[in-house]
């Protein structure tokens, strides 16, 4: 590959509009440079918003889901408000949060800037994915509350036909809300294509653009499933074509062939931003190149095609033929192998390193601890006969949410205090987010250690009321549910005190070698004051010279990078 | 053990049919396993991370390549992998396939009940087999999805409207274990206008009581495993419809639904082109076909339930080799407990 010319393309509203080397935040004011925004940092800034408040219902709903279950008999509502609220929980944290979190927040802002762009592709095309995704909001918030869903987030069929006249605008929103992630995807994919600055080969590629990659890869190519799915829906809707409905003929199972046909991979989509961090942080804490940096990026790649061939492993029970349900069994063990392999780099990574113990390594090192669980656990699923005893219980949701929640969102919450101080040119506070950090670790562990066991005793989810013989473990898993909220509150308070308490973030607190650090804090609006031309691997600890680590390339503008440009790149 | 619900081990619940052993065995496998292989891993992080925790002094070593090493633990884990998926298959198709000389007993489940009807016409809401005898359940549903899941036995199967499912187990003593619904199927906890406020009560065979409790949860029932005395006793209780045949002075048939079976098949006139006899009328004879392999327009296909209530609900879908496509559907002509009786009618014609 030849150097890349930093062409006009990603950088629309730096060059037209004056001043690229103003911070991003203050290089126009007023409510309205935040509505027009192209700049890809405001953007990212603008679904962090988004998904943050997403969370928080979210939480709001697994608080009181979990409130509920604290007793026998009523606690706090009836049945079907319960139902109605672990819906909600459920598809507001898929489909809201954990869905757009990393990729549409956390990507769109650090995706350009790691690669040494201005901004993305198509700064447009960006701004149009985040209002697509507020109307995908709106959509299905409005048809979930509006027609009282109660069906779960999976929306099965014939059950969701039955009883919400919605399902059809709720898929709607989901496919908004798809649709939005396509063109995010389709964005991210061309922008790592054709704009990495000069020296940024694809081997130099930062591993978080490597998970950005393979999630974009999945997004553009699983949402048009639900598109077919919703016009099959409302084809048997609106001409009683019986396609799922038995009553027409149709066949309920199919549905869900579709809805995990999209759903899995969206799976993947949800876990590998959130190892794509993990790596980030585990590099940048150990001073030191992650082990194995090419098996770790194809391993993500790896992780999104394997995404799509295992949709079946949800259905093992669910009336499929045994040639299937093997099939699907062997090819569900695969996804071991790239999960194991990040494991075992991130593990390796650590030997001989020099490791910090600050918050955002906190949470990595929690990521390994609960994914590995998350992982471990899949393993009785994608095993059969044991698949059979445990599926749909109690086990399901605690693997799950030791995937999702200790990995996608402990990485999550490492990123953002990670990146906070170049998001928002504030520090926060270490010993805050140290405790925050206990309190989320402890109460994650006993919400959901006390659901495995409950699990493969045969306590079935999604129950309003259950025997006496589960009620300890319930206690537990609601007490447990409340030091997590305190640890998530302590963690949001500790970032947004920072706002207006925080000292002023240096370029680069943390000292490392990547090269979003590198630039100024905040960030201009053009991300770099001229373009970068990279001499070196994001964490190559042992080329970066001292003032990289402690002030990154601060005086870049005023000595064009001479000896920088001497080991120019042989390798493109 | 007479005491339900006790559980064999901290993790698991009671032991009760003959696959449970090997299940056990492979969860115990997998969870020893997994502590291994978690230990490593985090026992490895945070001994490194302490041990090489940044101090003044201490400088971090670029990391180097050990391509050996990335291979091995790439390739290493396909082994434990392959042994997994061997096992689970193997369990699972012990699951899968019923012994010939099984009790066959039909499970009916709708929102909020399960019922259970037995090869002598009973029904009952409780599900009784006798001790150690193979008991095979043909599922069906006349409303949403259900899932039968009965802890003890590990075994678990989706109910899908429109569809059989079955599911076959061998228990190994007497002794009773919950029924529970494991497919979420909607529910409330207040009557329609508000009353009945939901109070679950402590008596263990019935936590939630009838009337009150009309969910997903509630669809609970018994599993009672118990001697062939005490089965038969049952049998009795639920009104053993050999009594009817008793004042008649016919001997009881073995199956009543195949009684009932067979007339359907004269009064809904399947006899003008199907004969009992083994000689092909316009359509193929139904002696003895029950369970063969058989030819079709769109291969080979297995005479079961599912593939019967298809010929009779939408017969173009697969034509019999050597006859012609002119059977009429049945398909709102026929219900669901019907179509029961037609395929336990040629079920029993073997
Ligand atoms: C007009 C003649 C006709 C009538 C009436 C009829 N069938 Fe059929 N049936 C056929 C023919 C011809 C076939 C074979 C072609 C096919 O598979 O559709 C067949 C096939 C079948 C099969 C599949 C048999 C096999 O060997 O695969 C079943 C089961 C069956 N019919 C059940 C019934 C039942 C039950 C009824 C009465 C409710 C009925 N049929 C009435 C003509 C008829
Ligand atoms: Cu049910």
């Amino acid at each position: 590959m030849a150097a890349v010319d930093i062409p006009a393309i990603g950088g629309h509203e730096a060059d037209a509009h004056g001043d690229g080397n103003a911070p991003y935040l203050t290089a126009k004011r007023g409510i309205m440079s935040w509505v027009y925004t192209v700049d890809h940092k405001r953007i990212g800034l603008m679904y962090l918003m988004m998904v943050s408040i997403a969370f928080l219902a979210g939480g709001t709903f697994a608080l009181l889901v979990r409130l509920e279950l604290f007793s026998r008999g009523k606690t706090i509502v009836d049945a079907e408000t319960y139902n109605r609220f672990f819906t909600l929980h459920g598809a507001i944290m898929v489909f809201l949060f954990i869905i757009p979190s990393v990729p549409a927040a956390l990507g769109n802002f650090f995706l350009p800037i790691m690669i040494g762009a201005k901004d993305v592709a198509f700064p447009r095309l960006n701004m149009l994915s985040f209002y697509l995704y507020c109307i995908g909001v709106v959509i299905l918030l409005a048809s979930i509350i509006g027609g009282s869903v109660d069906t779960g987030w999976t929306f099965y069929t014939p059950y969701s036909v039955q009883t919400a006249n919605s399902v059809i605008s709720m898929t709607f929103g989901v496919f908004v809300l798809g649709f939005s992630s396509i063109l995010t995807g389709l964005n991210f994919l061309v922008t790592v294509h054709t704009l990495r600055a000069p020296g940024v080969s694809w081997t130099r590629l930062p591993l978080f653009v490597w998970g950005m990659y393979a999630t974009a890869l999945m997004q553009v190519l699983a949402t048009p499933v639900l598109a077919i799915t919703l016009l099959l829906l409302g084809a048997e809707r609106f001409f009683g074509i019986g396609i799922f409905d038995p009553k027409l003929g149709g066949d309920p199972v199919l549905f869900q062939h579709f809805f995990w046909f999209y759903s899995h991979p969206a799976v993947y989509i949800m876990i590998v931003p959130g190892m794509a961090i993990n790596s980030e942080l585990i590099a940048t804490f150990s001073r030191r190149s992650i082990f194995g940096y090419f098996a770790v990026a194809m391993s993500s790649i790896g992780l999104a095609i394997l995404g799509f061939l295992v949709w079946g492993h949800h259905m093992f029970v669910a009336g499929m033929s045994e040639f299937s349900t093997m099939l699907f069994s062997a090819l569900t063990m695969l996804v071991a192998i790239p999960s194991g392999v990040k494991m075992f780099n991130w593990t390796a990574t650590l030997y001989k390193g020099s490791i910090v113990w600050a918050s955002p390594m906190l949470y990595a090192m929690s990521f390994i601890f609960l994914f590995s669980i998350g992982g471990l656990t899949g393993l009785f699923l994608g095993t059969l006969s044991v698949d059979v005893h445990l599926t749909d219980t109690y086990f399901v949701v605690a693997h799950f949410h030791y995937v999702m929640m200790g990995g996608t969102v402990m990485a999550f919450l490492g990123g953002l205090l990670y990146w906070w101080p170049k998001m928002t040119g504030k520090m926060h506070d270490e010993l805050k987010a140290k405790i925050g950090f206990v309190f989320v670790f402890i109460g994650f562990n006993l919400t959901f250690m006390s659901q495995f066991i409950m699990g493969s005793r045969g306590m079935p989810r999604r129950y309003y009321d259950y025997l006496p013989q589960f009620e300890p473990f319930h206690r537990a898993s609601t007490i447990g549910s409340w030091i997590l909220a305190v640890g998530l509150f302590t963690t949001g308070y500790t970032l947004l005190e920072a706002l207006w308490k925080g000292k002023r973030a240096p370029r680069n607190p943390w000292g490392s070698a990547g090269y979003e650090w590198m630039t100024e804090t905040p960030v201009p609006l053009a991300n770099f004051r001229q373009t970068p031309v990279i001499t070196r691997g994001p964490y190559d600890y042992h080329l970066a010279t001292p003032e990289e680590l402690a002030t990154g390339w601060d005086e870049i503008s005023e000595k064009p990078a001479a000896k920088k440009t001497s080991q120019a790149t042989k390798k493109d | 053990m007479n005491e339900s619900n006790a559980p064999a081990t901290y993790q698991l619940p009671e032991q009760m049919s003959t696959v449970s052993g090997d299940i056990d065995w492979l969860y115990y496998f997998i969870y020893w396993t997994s502590v291994v292989l978690f230990v490593a891993i985090v026992g490895a992080m945070i001994y490194w991370a302490i041990k090489y925790r940044e101090r003044p002094g201490h400088k971090p070593t670029p990391t180097g390549h050990n391509m050996p090493l990335e291979i091995a633990w790439t390739v290493a884990p396909i082994f434990i992998l392959v042994f997994l998926f061997h096992k689970g298959f193997q369990g699972y198709m012990d699951l899968a396939v019923a012994p010939a000389n099984s009790i066959e007993i039909r499970v009916n489940a709708k929102q909020w009940s399960w019922e259970f009807v037995y090869p002598n016409g009973g029904s009952s809401p409780e599900l009784h087999v006798p001790e150690g005898k193979p008991v095979k359940l043909v599922l069906t549903s006349a409303d949403v999805l259900h899932s039968f899941f009965v802890p003890a036995l590990r075994v678990k199967r989706d109910v899908v409207p429109g569809m059989f499912t079955t599911v076959w187990f061998q228990t190994t003593h007497v002794g009773h274990d919950d029924i529970a619904c494991a497919e979420y199927c909607g529910g409330r906890s207040t009557g329609a206008n508000g009353e009945l406020p939901y109070e679950p009560s402590d008596d263990p065979r019935n936590p939630y009581p009838a009337g009150q409790a009309t969910g997903h949860w509630a669809m609970h029932g018994m599993m009672f495993s118990e001697t062939e005395e005490d089965y038969a006793k049952f049998l009795k209780s639920i009104g053993d419809k050999c009594d009817q045949f008793a004042t008649t002075g016919k001997p009881c048939p073995a199956d009543i639904a195949a009684e009932q079976g067979q007339k359907i098949y004269s009064n809904k006139g399947c006899l003008a082109c199907h004969t009992t006899t083994g000689v092909p009328g316009v359509g193929p004879s139904w002696k003895g076909i029950w369970g063969k392999e058989e030819a079709t327009n769109v291969g080979k296909v297995k005479i079961d339930e599912n593939y019967i209530r298809e010929s009779i609900l939408d017969p173009q879908a697969k034509i019999v080799t050597g006859f012609g496509p002119v059977m009429p559907t049945f398909r709102g002509q026929i219900s669901d407990q019907e179509l029961n009786e037609v395929i336990a009618y040629i079920e029993s014609l073997k």
